[in-house]
């Protein structure tokens, strides 16, 4: 057996007992309900306990753990003890203040003890979207602020380290409440990469109150996708080109110059007379008079063509410039929650 | 290189007929003009060298057609010297035949005689001229510049030295009025003339000449 067959047969065998303990905690659920329905009533009582002692890796889901504490009180109550009962029903609330047991599966002594301990017991809970994607000031990221009874509540989003970020929600909670985050900061600029806490915390902390509540949040700026700019049209010729006028003061110049060097191309070293001088300057002015009666010329046509192209192109110009800098003040923000948990006693 | 040329001559006037397909058309050109000869050979009747001048008028006529062109030319002038103790006449003649293969290049080929006459002698050069000519716009079909340049193919001339290197240019501009028939000339020549195959001496002639030309060349 090779080392890598070896290590897939452990990593198997690992994952075959997490999945087995894993089974293990909704079957000893599913074990205890059914002895629950049977009456019998230690056998229930021991299976839930069982189920509801595994760790949370391996236990069970909120769902099926509120599911198993409400058979747990129920079972104990029936068993005749009230007060294990009444601290499964805690232990319900506390893990979510909106659960309510069915009323056409538990009788009403058992919903009435649950009634009874839910006024009893205030608490407090948080869910949030486990991944939201917003764009600053144009989207929220939304918390669902839930509570058992009436309590007065503080929303604040601080970053890890304590450093306040923005109070969200300040007030009272009757049963549930939305809070909305537009992912700036108190000073109005978007939030930075990093973990923030979104903490729920009772107005008046007291003994026997709600306990805190909290949900870690991984902030990720993402940049915003800009638009291209329009592409600039291809305008056309404003003026006449100088090549002409150009070629004109050549062939003036070159011809004037030719008719001044002729004497020494062709008969290099004998004196020759001014006549040359005559002829190349009217040749070099017949040049100038061609540069300047040939230089540039406004096409006023095409200015005119040109004007309405340009007015169009810098018409979409401002747009894109005007949605680009729509685009770089909303930056997008990708935030990741963790999950909710009870804030710690003097956690910042 | 007599018959060279002769053939020639002949090869484009007879390729310009048979391709052409239009009717031609003459034009002709009337010169007026000043001239300056310098002479060191002694031909001329005068002691050492001689310096002539005087005015002259001259013409042209060409048939043109399809971008081929045959002219003959005459000019004719009486020259002096500056204290008028020595007058010559100056007689030029040539027959040219012309092609252009591009717009702006006219090249040629012909015989050109030029006399200096006196009552007594006749000093006459014959030769056979290849010429090219560059035209340059300086305004479209109104004002154009243009440089020409030729070199004799064979030269005689009846001196007893003989004749040796002979070569010349002009240059100038062409002036079209709108809405006229005709242009106006101004140009400069200059022709320079060896005598005897080991330069004992030379014939320079210089010219400025003003014409008005009728038709198209």
């Amino acid at each position: 057996m090779t080392r890598a067959t070896l290590v897939l047969a452990v990593s198997l065998l690992l994952c075959g007992a997490r999945g087995l303990r894993a089974q293990s905690a909704s079957d000893l659920l599913g074990g205890g309900v059914r002895a629950y329905q049977a009456l019998e009533y230690d056998a229930a009582a021991a299976l839930l306990e069982r189920s509801l002692a595994r760790d949370s890796a391996a236990g069970l889901a909120d769902s099926l753990r509120a599911r198993a504490l409400t058979y747990l009180a129920a079972t104990e109550l029936f068993r005749g003890q009230r007060d294990s009962a009444v601290a499964a029903f805690r232990q319900l609330v506390l893990l979510n203040p909106r659960y309510r047991p069915d009323e056409l599966i538990f009788p009403p002594q058992v919903t009435n003890l649950f009634q009874e301990v839910r006024r009893a017991t205030r608490a407090i809970a948080v869910a949030v979207p486990p991944v939201t994607e917003l764009r600053t000031r144009l989207e929220r990221f939304t918390a669902r602020v839930l509570a058992s009874s009436l309590a007065d509540v503080t929303v604040t989003l601080a970053q890890e380290d304590g450093t306040p970020v923005r109070q969200l929600y300040s007030g009272p909670v009757a049963d549930s409440l939305l809070v909305a985050w537009d992912g700036l900061t108190a000073a109005g600029a978007p939030a930075n990469n990093g973990r923030y806490v979104l903490r729920v915390t009772p107005r008046t902390p007291t003994a026997d109150g709600p306990r805190a509540r909290q949900v870690v949040l991984e902030v990720k700026q993402e940049p915003p996708d800009t638009v291209a700019w329009p592409p600039e049209p291809a305008f056309l010729p404003e003026r006449t080109s100088t090549g002409p006028a150009f070629r004109s003061l050549a062939a003036g110049l070159v011809a004037g110059a030719s008719a001044v060097a002729l004497p020494s191309i062709l008969a290099p070293g004998k004196a020759a007379t001014g006549a040359r001088f005559a002829v190349g300057a009217t040749v070099g002015v017949a040049g100038l008079v061609g540069f300047f009666a040939r230089k540039p010329k406004p096409l006023d046509a095409n200015v005119r063509a040109n004007a309405s192209v340009r007015d169009t192109w810098k018409k979409k110009l401002d747009a894109a410039r005007a949605e680009n800098a729509a685009r770089l003040r909303t930056v997008r923000l990708v935030v990741r929650a963790g999950p909710d948990t009870i804030a710690e006693r003097g956690s910042p | 290189m007599r018959t060279i040329g002769l053939i020639g001559i002949l090869a484009l006037a007879a390729t310009a007929v048979s391709d052409s397909q239009g009717r031609p058309t003459l034009a002709f050109r009337g010169d007026a003009g000043f001239v300056w000869v310098r002479s060191d050979s002694a031909a001329m009747g005068t002691a050492g060298a001689a310096r002539l001048r005087g005015p002259v008028l001259g013409g042209e006529g060409r048939l043109v057609f399809n971008g081929f062109a045959v002219g003959l030319g005459l000019s004719s002038g009486t020259l002096q010297t500056a204290d008028q103790a020595v007058k010559r006449d100056l007689i030029e003649g040539r027959l040219v035949v012309s092609a252009r293969p591009l717009p702006w290049l006219e090249m040629s080929v012909g015989p050109f005689v030029r006399a200096y006459v006196t009552d007594s002698v006749t000093e006459r050069w014959v030769f056979w001229q290849a010429r090219a000519r560059v035209d340059a716009p300086i305004v479209t079909a109104s004002l154009t510049s243009y440089v020409e340049l030729w070199r004799a193919l064979s030269s005689q001339v009846n001196l007893v030295a003989g004749a040796g290197r002979v070569q010349g240019g002009e240059a100038g501009v062409v002036y079209r009025p709108p809405q006229r028939p005709f242009s106006l000339r101004l140009a400069y020549r200059m022709d320079d003339a060896a005598v005897g195959r080991g330069g004992r001496g030379s014939e320079t002639l210089e010219a400025i000449s003003l014409a008005i030309i009728v038709g198209e060349r």
